[in-house]
């Protein structure tokens, strides 16, 4: 991170204007992305993004531009991003598999906030997110199809659930350290899934199907969306609720990052020992890392639950938590919008790569250890905590 | 009853046998290196499948097939597993050494991800198991009854010679001393002159071989091999290294017979055992670093305040 | 006046090593002592064991009145007692302003709720820290203010040390161990250093100051209370000129034969 040179404070006008565009500009590259059949196409727009990365690393004055006009009309940049959130799936029409695509990114983008507590701030490894996303989708799923619960029930239920399920991890972390720790993190995984694998309750390998769809004011989810004359499918249905989860990650990672607990969890990453002689209970708050992840990841998991209506072992394995892993990585540790975009790229990408379904988790693998050789701080790293002042 | 503890028992040191060949293979890297090569387990489990591909070519170019070729095969591989290693670590591991362990672990994660994704490209039918032949098949003898196996004896004597072998090579010989020395303290070995790539090499490609002879032991035991395979073989050999201690000969060693006990056990004497055994096995991954974070051996570090 | 802090008996075996033999001593309210010994001889032991770092093997540390044996560094630094490190561990990747900020960890009291649905007295509360922050920046030597945006891994080291002591203050502690804060630092900064220290009594008689030096014009400059370490024993205390004086500690620092010369 180099120091930033002052660089000219955009007017109310131009940043205004700068604000509404670059959103416009990312909402109709995510479009087109999402559009693309050819892998021509595909590689097109990766060079487009690769070119736009070269860009901001010369000229680091464009991201301070860009996030001063953000920050000069925080209202206007607010109101852009939400009108052209609602109004995306209007645009897509009835193309069902690209809400789809969204929904799922937007799920991965909360599970990938909620990792980034432990992983981005806290540098707390922790390969069994998964395990805790797992943990929400049963307990919602098992809730509503045993006990009839409504969807919006469960959601709080399957929270707590998963919360107390990360306390428990947590507890080794206060001891154990580094590798230590992602091998207890492993090990959890895999009796997670063993678990849920072997119980009859749980459905086995077999997992449960028939989870019923929520509903809203008698609106139920599975039926198509009536909006303003506009008849939009039932995917966009999930397609909101799950961007209304990521509004509600973003607030919490932002008002925890800004606050004396992101504080404390980045200083106990830099150094336990000076943290705890600043009065830091470090044990405690890498307990609560543990916590905030997994009551995130069960709200991203019932959504997912009861989107696609059946959910099995195998949808919370070692692989998914790794996956996660890499969202954060690539995209960016402790950037939230860097978690975001690591989380779409790395949902949509091999979806668009489809050509070569086959090596995906090839190039998965190689992707990781280049980023991590040659950029380890992911594509947007963590800025540093500015309280008003330019130096 | 006695013949099927008896069974039991020649399984467990069977089994615990390999699970320590792997877990000291993590141990040594770890306590030169201090890198966690997670895909450890995969490039060892690359061994079965480069002795099916050379037995198959032997067989093809010099006729007739069989175990011979198989046996001729097999140390071929290890050596090939060995340089493996080496590759590995002079293209991508060396890059993590000073980086901070999370990022190393991750890149090793992948790392493993890259080689089994490439065993199952390269290797024809590469999703399919494959059978693995016992190495030597037939009974030696028995006990009370019970056949104990030529293979069973043969994975025995393996690791017996290969760890007092590896014994003698890092207290007696030059290079060995300067793998312990490395060991201790990098830096300062560094400082005396002890060349840091050679005693890597040297390291990647012992803990390597020896990986190899494991998971050729390990396809054996089962019958069969897959390009996934790595995933739990490593696990488990790392989950070994882990409880006796990382760094600790030693401890890999009993790491491996807990391990191979707790399978056993498991399987033997819980109903539908199987399926859960390594739900015991990780909870006591789990249990053991609540309580001994450094390993039951495992010399705890103290960091200078 | 009883003492802020008492040490009695305190001694710290790691296996056969013994670092700190039977040590005791006490420092008053606003007192300042001045911890000396060769190298090695145990006196960072000492600080981690007051800080709780290491529990003692035997002996006891009182603070205000309240038993500290033992207790973990984070409840150490509640009770009022604030320390640096000899290598400065400051939080690198963080700015030279969050640095202080966390050192007021103690002194604030937003929890996770807090953060997430009382956001704005959280934000005041932060703004509160901001400025408190600014102000010890200010109050020291250096311009650590003008560099506050800057990641703390890159300052000089002189500009370390000044951030290591603003990040303690920032606690508001009654009793500040400093270890050997003069590292690095030439004659110039030294003297800002003294006289930071002395503006720092002069503005809270009552903090108390331990102080491990190397460099004895620090150590002249509080002469008062020294007390000289060696091989994990004390040797001598009593004001400079004594313990200066000493030939136990003229043995500890050249050796016999120059003691004896």
């Amino acid at each position: 991170m180099t120091m930033s040179v002052s660089s000219p404070t955009p007017g109310k006008g131009a940043a205004g204007l700068f604000t509404v565009v670059s959103q416009l500009c990312g909402a109709a590259y995510l479009y087109l992305l999402l559009k693309a059949a050819e892998a021509w196409q595909v590689v097109a727009l990766l060079a487009l993004l690769g070119l736009g990365f070269y860009l901001l690393e010369k000229r680091a004055s464009i991201s301070d531009y860009a996030l001063d006009s953000f920050a000069r009309v925080p209202v206007l940049a607010v109101a852009t991003a939400a009108i052209i959130v609602l109004a995306f799936p209007f645009v897509v029409g009835s193309n069902t598999y690209i809400l789809h695509l969204l929904i799922v990114a937007q799920l991965y983008s909360v599970l990938a906030l909620a990792l980034n507590f432990q992983l981005g701030s806290a540098n707390i490894p922790n390969f069994a997110t998964g395990a805790s996303y797992g943990i929400g989708a049963y307990v919602s799923a098992l809730l509503a199809i045993n006990f009839g619960l409504s969807f919006w029930l469960t959601l709080p239920i399957a929270a707590l659930a998963a919360t107390l399920f990360g306390f428990i991890i947590g507890i080794p972390s206060m001891r154990a350290r580094d590798t230590y720790l992602a091998l207890v993190t492993i090990a959890f995984g895999v009796v997670v899934q063993q678990l849920l694998n072997n119980f009859t309750w749980t459905g086995g390998p077999n997992g449960l199907v028939g989870i019923p769809a929520p509903s809203l004011f008698g609106h139920s989810f599975a039926d198509p969306l009536f909006v303003f004359g506009w008849k939009l499918p039932s995917q966009a249905n999930f397609y909101y609720l799950a961007a209304a989860l990521v509004v509600v990650a973003i607030v919490t990672a932002h008002r925890l990052h800004g606050s004396r607990i992101g504080l404390a969890w980045n200083a106990l990453r830099a150094d336990e020992i000076a943290a705890k002689a600043q009065g830091i209970n470090v044990a405690w708050f890498k307990v609560l890392a543990f916590a905030v992840d997994a009551f995130l990841a069960a709200f991203a998991g019932t959504i997912y639950a009861f989107y696609v209506s059946y959910i099995s072992p195998d949808n919370f394995t070692f692989l998914v938590s790794v996956t996660i892993m890499t969202m954060v990585i690539v995209g960016g540790m402790d950037n939230i919008f860097g978690v975001i975009a690591g989380a779409f790229l790395l949902t949509i990408l091999p979806e668009k790569l489809r050509a070569f379904e086959d090596y995906r988790l090839l190039v998965f693998g190689v992707v990781i250890i280049g980023f991590l050789m040659i950029r380890p701080q992911g594509l947007f790293p963590q800025r540093m905590r500015r309280y008003g002042g330019k130096p | 009853m006695t013949e099927l503890l008896v069974q039991q028992l020649v399984n467990w040191i069977t089994l615990g046998c390999i699970y320590a060949l792997l877990a000291i293979g993590f141990s040594l890297i770890f306590g030169v290196l201090n890198v966690i090569h997670f895909s450890h387990g995969d490039v060892a489990m690359t061994a079965p499948f480069i002795t099916l591909a050379l037995a198959q070519a032997l067989a093809t170019a010099l006729g007739a097939s069989g175990t011979i070729w198989l046996l001729a095969a097999a140390p071929l591989a290890v050596l090939a597993v060995g340089l493996i290693g080496v590759l590995l670590d002079r293209l991508v591991i060396r890059r993590f050494r000073d980086a901070p362990a999370m990022m190393a672990l991750v890149a090793t994660v992948a790392l493993g991800i890259v080689i089994r994704e490439l065993i199952r490209h390269v290797y024809p039918q590469g999703s399919n198991p494959h059978a693995f032949p016992r190495l030597v098949s037939g009974m030696a003898f028995e006990i009370v009854g019970v056949p104990v196996s030529w293979f069973a004896l043969l994975v025995v004597f393996l690791t017996v010679a290969l760890v007092a072998a590896l014994f003698f090579f890092l207290r007696m010989t030059p290079l060995g001393l300067r793998i312990r020395a490395a060991s201790e303290d990098r830096v300062v070995a560094r400082m005396m002159g002890i060349h840091d790539s050679r005693v890597f090499r040297a390291t990647f490609f012992i803990a390597s071989a020896i990986g190899a002879i494991a998971g050729l032991l390990f396809a054996s035991y089962a019958g069969v091999t897959r390009f996934d395979f790595g995933v739990m073989a490593g696990l488990l050999g790392f989950s070994a290294a882990v409880i006796g201690g990382l760094g600790s000969m030693p401890g890999a060693i009993l790491g491996g017979l807990i391990i191979a006990g707790i399978e056993v056990l498991s399987q033997t004497f819980v109903p539908d055992g199987a399926s859960y055994r390594l739900v015991f096995v990780f909870l006591l991954v789990i249990g053991v670093l609540v309580f001994r974070p450094a390993g039951l051996l495992g010399r705890a570090v103290m960091e200078k305040v | 006046m009883s003492a802020l802090l008492q040490v009695e008996n305190v001694t710290m075996r790691f296996g056969g090593l013994v670092a700190l033999n039977n040590v005791s001593f006490s420092v008053a309210r606003g007192g300042v002592l001045a911890i000396i010994g060769p190298n090695g001889a145990g006196k960072s032991t000492l600080f981690n064991v007051i800080t709780g770092v290491y529990r003692p093997t035997s002996g006891r540390v009182t603070f205000d009145g309240a038993e500290i044996t033992g207790r973990p560094s984070y409840q150490v630094v509640q009770r009022g007692i604030a320390r640096t490190f000899q290598s400065s561990r400051l939080f690198s990747d963080l700015s030279v302003l969050d640095n202080v900020i966390i050192g007021m960890h103690t002194r604030t009291k937003t929890g996770v709720l807090g953060a997430l649905f009382a956001p704005a007295a959280s934000r005041r509360e932060m703004a509160a820290c901001v400025d408190r922050a600014e102000a010890l920046l200010k109050l020291g030597s250096g311009d650590l203010f003008e560099q506050r945006y800057r990641l703390a891994g890159t300052l000089a080291q002189a500009d370390r040390r000044r951030l290591e002591i603003a990040r303690a203050l920032a606690s508001q502690p009654k009793l500040l161990l400093l270890d050997e804060p003069s590292v690095g630092m030439d004659e110039t900064e030294t003297d800002a250093l003294i006289a930071d220290i002395v503006r720092l009594r002069a503005t809270d008689p009552n903090l108390s100051v331990i102080l491990i030096e190397h460099d004895m014009r620090v150590v002249e400059a509080f002469p008062g209370h020294v007390m000289c370490i060696d091989y994990g024993s004390r040797i001598a205390e009593g004001d400079f000129a004594a313990v200066r004086a000493d030939p136990h500690v003229q043995e500890a620092y050249l050796g016999k034969a120059a003691a004896h010369a």
